[in-house]
């Protein structure tokens, strides 16, 4: 209980003015906290050592409260309204007010007695947002290191383009494609990309793992090209020794034998089995007697022969698989120097009786088709002749049906002067106005439709 | 501010509330079971304003109004409005006399307005130009005729009524008149225990006669105390704000306000509640004008001033309703706290 109504009322006004700039305060200072705690977060995922913030940021908590203090006293309530105020919540019924014109202390003991009227702050929320400016602003001070670290090095997500490189990098070293050392070099390279790349500079990251993806296409397609050949080679040498095999049962003379070994021979040093990236091998003592193979001799080279394909091919599939040849380049490994006929071919050496022509044999090998001696030779190009002349044709004439209109025209004559009117004839009959009413009346005449005469009748009614 | 208006002193202000309350108790001795309408009528009175009187017939307006005249000592006359009540039957007319000197002349017969209060009783039953000839009696307390402008005796009060039912051949009060009553008070039914009272203390409803008269220069002593009650600025303002607030283009109005009102009321409304609110503190003994003593007359002041639309009258909403939920929304000091900051009272 106060003293006087005057003493309460002071009382009053700096209690309200007092939880006017505190609250005020408080919502700067929560306002600080927050940006603080921004601030101090963008610094650490910057890599800025950790210096005198918790300092920094309590002090800075003063100037804000100061800051809030001079703003909010801008907006204080006037004296007038606060003493207005205790005047209606004391119940003086203007008396207090009334001692802006005069001194009221006689009227003291006709008032209530002085009491200083509650102020009621619902700070729930205040007090709420300075605890989360709090929190947030201690959150950001103490997290841990290696959580800022994530936020600030977040790796891209290169995995599958990683997993897809290693699988191929891996693929061809498996097929001898590339060297060991080679390939550790780029097993490592691309560990080293997965592990250190970063999000903030991605580019450097995929312009690595293309460089890798481009050196392994290349790879691969220089690959598929030796392919082509070898496959090419070995299929005209199969396809040889094949004819050669069945040529030997049928009499295929000695001197026909050894011309086909020699060719054979030269097919198969043209392949160059044991050199490039995709070495082969033919077992030497074969190599050495083409001449005088025998039966089972000559079933091992072709077996040998079709092995060397089948690896080829299969290396060709693998990196098809991988995608690092196209499916065109695959099937021109597959079908490389395929489509000689044997059974030709080995008519042709049995019947040639040593007089055959080795640039025959070899062209036939290069364009196969129905040749060979009886059967007629390789393809051969198209040409055109005996051409066909138009001169001294003669077609048969065909009459047009005539025109619609035309067929009844007539041309009577052309005038040079006015055209005559002639006064007999009658005048035109539908005018502009033709059938327009005397007055009021229009040059378009609307037609009344069955179904619109009830409404025209009804209208007419209305005025009756 | 000089010393005839200066703040009075609790002693100053005694005599002249005692004599306030004393007619209260001769009014609320007389007349049973309406102390809330004599209260609002002493402040009427109080005020020097014109009172208008609304309610069903035998309710005691003609009583109340007869037994303030002997109370106050004041010279009383009643009109009964009819649709054929010409002016001059109000006012007063122009006689041709024969003089004592033989002569003709046309002398002045002055009409029953020539009174210190006048019950204009069923008002609105009389053609609008009667009812126009009140004006300048009402508002300038005096009487032009033929050039001549005849004061009326101070003080002067109409005290009018009007039947709300019967409402076959009447002329409702322009809005200009009505703007001219302090008052609009309506008397509503008594309940039985008063109605008992009545009928068993007092034989054929006729009044006891006051056992305290005012007199003349107590009547002037109190209009002279009402004068210097004091209206302080922040009470004024919010007169001048509530007021203002009833106009539904007006930034304070509620959404009640902004839906139903057409017109607002007037400067003459704000003055009205400021004249009532002093009598009001006057009769509780204050020297100064508080919120609440605003409150009390704002009701009574406004109800009849405002102008409501159609919507109002479908949705059946009365000014007085209106007024009710305006004076409860509107802050009375504007002191405009944050929404989480809440005064409390005792």
């Amino acid at each position: 209980m106060n003293a006087s109504h005057p003493q309460a009322l002071q009382a009053f006004v700096r209690k309200v003015r007092f939880l006017l700039l505190f609250r005020e305060a408080l919502r700067w200072v929560s306002a600080w906290l927050f940006l603080w705690g921004a601030i101090v977060l963008a610094l650490r995922i910057a890599g800025q050592p950790a210096g005198g913030w918790p300092a920094a940021g309590l002090l800075g908590c003063l100037p804000a409260a100061l800051a809030a203090v001079m703003q909010a006293r801008r907006g204080l309530p006037a004296f007038a309204h606060l003493r207005a105020n205790y005047d209606r919540l004391n119940t003086c019924g203007g008396v207090i007010m009334a001692a802006e014109a005069a001194d009221m202390s006689a009227w003291e003991s006709h008032l209530p007695a002085p009491a200083v009227p509650g102020l009621r702050w619902r700070g729930r929320r205040t007090w709420l947002l300075l605890g989360l400016a709090a929190l947030f602003a201690a959150t950001t001070l103490w997290l841990p290191d290696r959580l800022t670290r994530l936020a600030s090095r977040r790796t891209l997500e290169i995995g599958k383009v990683v997993g897809e490189l290693q699988a191929e990098v891996k693929t061809l070293a498996q097929e001898r494609l590339l060297d060991d050392k080679k390939a550790d070099a780029l097993e490592k390279e691309l560990s080293r990309l997965q592990k250190d790349s970063n999000s903030t500079d991605p580019g450097k990251t995929w312009e690595a793992l293309d460089h890798i993806k481009e050196a392994d296409a290349n790879t691969a397609q220089l690959a598929a090209e030796e392919a082509i050949k070898k496959t090419a080679a070995l299929a005209q040498a199969q396809t040889l020794a094949q004819a050669m095999q069945q040529a030997a049962d049928s009499g295929m003379s000695d001197a026909t034998a050894a011309a086909a070994a020699a060719d054979l021979e030269s097919l198969l040093n043209a392949a160059k089995l044991e050199e490039g990236v995709l070495k082969g091998q033919i077992p030497p003592e074969l190599l050495k007697g083409l001449t005088g193979l025998n039966k089972e001799q000559m079933s091992r080279l072709m077996k040998a022969l079709q092995a060397n394909k089948d690896a080829l091919n299969g290396t060709m599939s693998d990196l098809a698989r991988l995608k690092m040849i196209d499916a065109d380049t695959l099937a021109k490994c597959l079908g490389a120097g395929t489509g000689g006929d044997p059974g030709a071919l080995a008519d042709y050496l049995s019947h040639c009786q040593g007089g055959g022509d080795p640039d025959l044999l070899f062209s036939w090998l290069a364009h196969p088709g129905k040749g060979g001696p009886g059967g007629g030779g390789p393809a051969a190009p198209m040409t055109w002749q005996d051409q066909v002349s138009e001169k001294d044709t003669k077609y048969q004439p065909h009459a047009l049906p005539p025109a619609g209109k035309l067929d009844t025209a007539q041309l009577v004559g052309v005038s040079r002067t006015a055209p005559k009117v002639n006064a007999d004839a009658p005048a035109t009959a539908a005018g502009a106005l033709d059938q327009a009413a005397g007055s009021g009346g229009s040059a378009q005449i609307q037609t009344v439709l069955p179904e619109q005469r009830a409404a025209v009748q009804s209208f007419f009614k209305r005025d009756q | 501010m000089s010393e005839a208006n200066a703040i009075m002193k609790p002693e100053e202000l005694q005599p002249a509330a005692a004599l306030a309350r004393k007619t209260l108790e001769q009014l609320d001795a007389i007349l049973l079971g309406r102390k809330e309408l004599h209260r609002l009528m002493l402040y009427g009175i109080l005020a020097r304003g014109h009172i208008l009187f609304e309610g069903l017939p035998g309710l005691g307006k003609t009583a109340l109004v007869r037994t303030v005249g002997h109370i106050l000592k004041l010279d009383f006359k009643r009109i009964q409005f009819t649709p054929d009540l010409m002016p001059g039957d109000v006012l007063g007319t122009h006689i041709l006399q024969e003089t004592g000197s033989g002569k003709r002349e046309l002398v002045f017969q002055p009409g029953p307005v020539f009174t210190n209060i006048l019950l204009a009783d069923e008002i609105n039953r009389a053609s609008p130009k009667t009812q126009s000839a009140m004006l300048e009696t009402m508002q300038e307390h005096c009487v032009t005729l033929l050039g001549t402008t005849r004061e009326l005796p101070r003080p002067f009060f109409v005290l009018a009524s009007q039947n709300p039912v019967e409402l076959e051949g009447t002329y409702p009060l322009p809005e200009a008149q009505l703007d001219r009553f302090l008052f609009r008070l309506l008397f509503d039914s008594m309940d039985a225990a008063v109605l008992e009272e009545i009928i068993a203390g007092r034989r054929r409803g006729e009044l006891p006669a006051p056992t305290w008269q005012m007199e003349r220069h107590e009547l002037e002593s109190l209009f002279q105390t009402m004068d210097r009650i004091y209206l302080p600025r922040p009470v004024a303002r919010y007169i001048a704000r509530l007021v203002t607030a009833t106009h539904p283009e007006s930034a304070e109005a509620t959404e009640p306000v902004k839906r139903y009102v057409t017109y607002g009321a007037s400067p003459r409304a704000a003055i009205a509640i400021a004249e009532a609110a002093r009598a009001h503190a006057l009769v509780a003994g204050r020297p100064s004008v508080g919120f609440e003593d605003v409150k009390a007359v704002a009701q009574p002041v406004l109800n009849h001033r405002l102008i409501l639309n159609y919507q109002a009258r479908f949705d059946r909403l009365n000014a007085a309703k209106l007024v009710t939920e305006l004076i409860g929304q509107l802050d009375e000091t504007g002191l405009n706290l944050p929404a989480d900051l809440e005064l409390a009272t005792r």
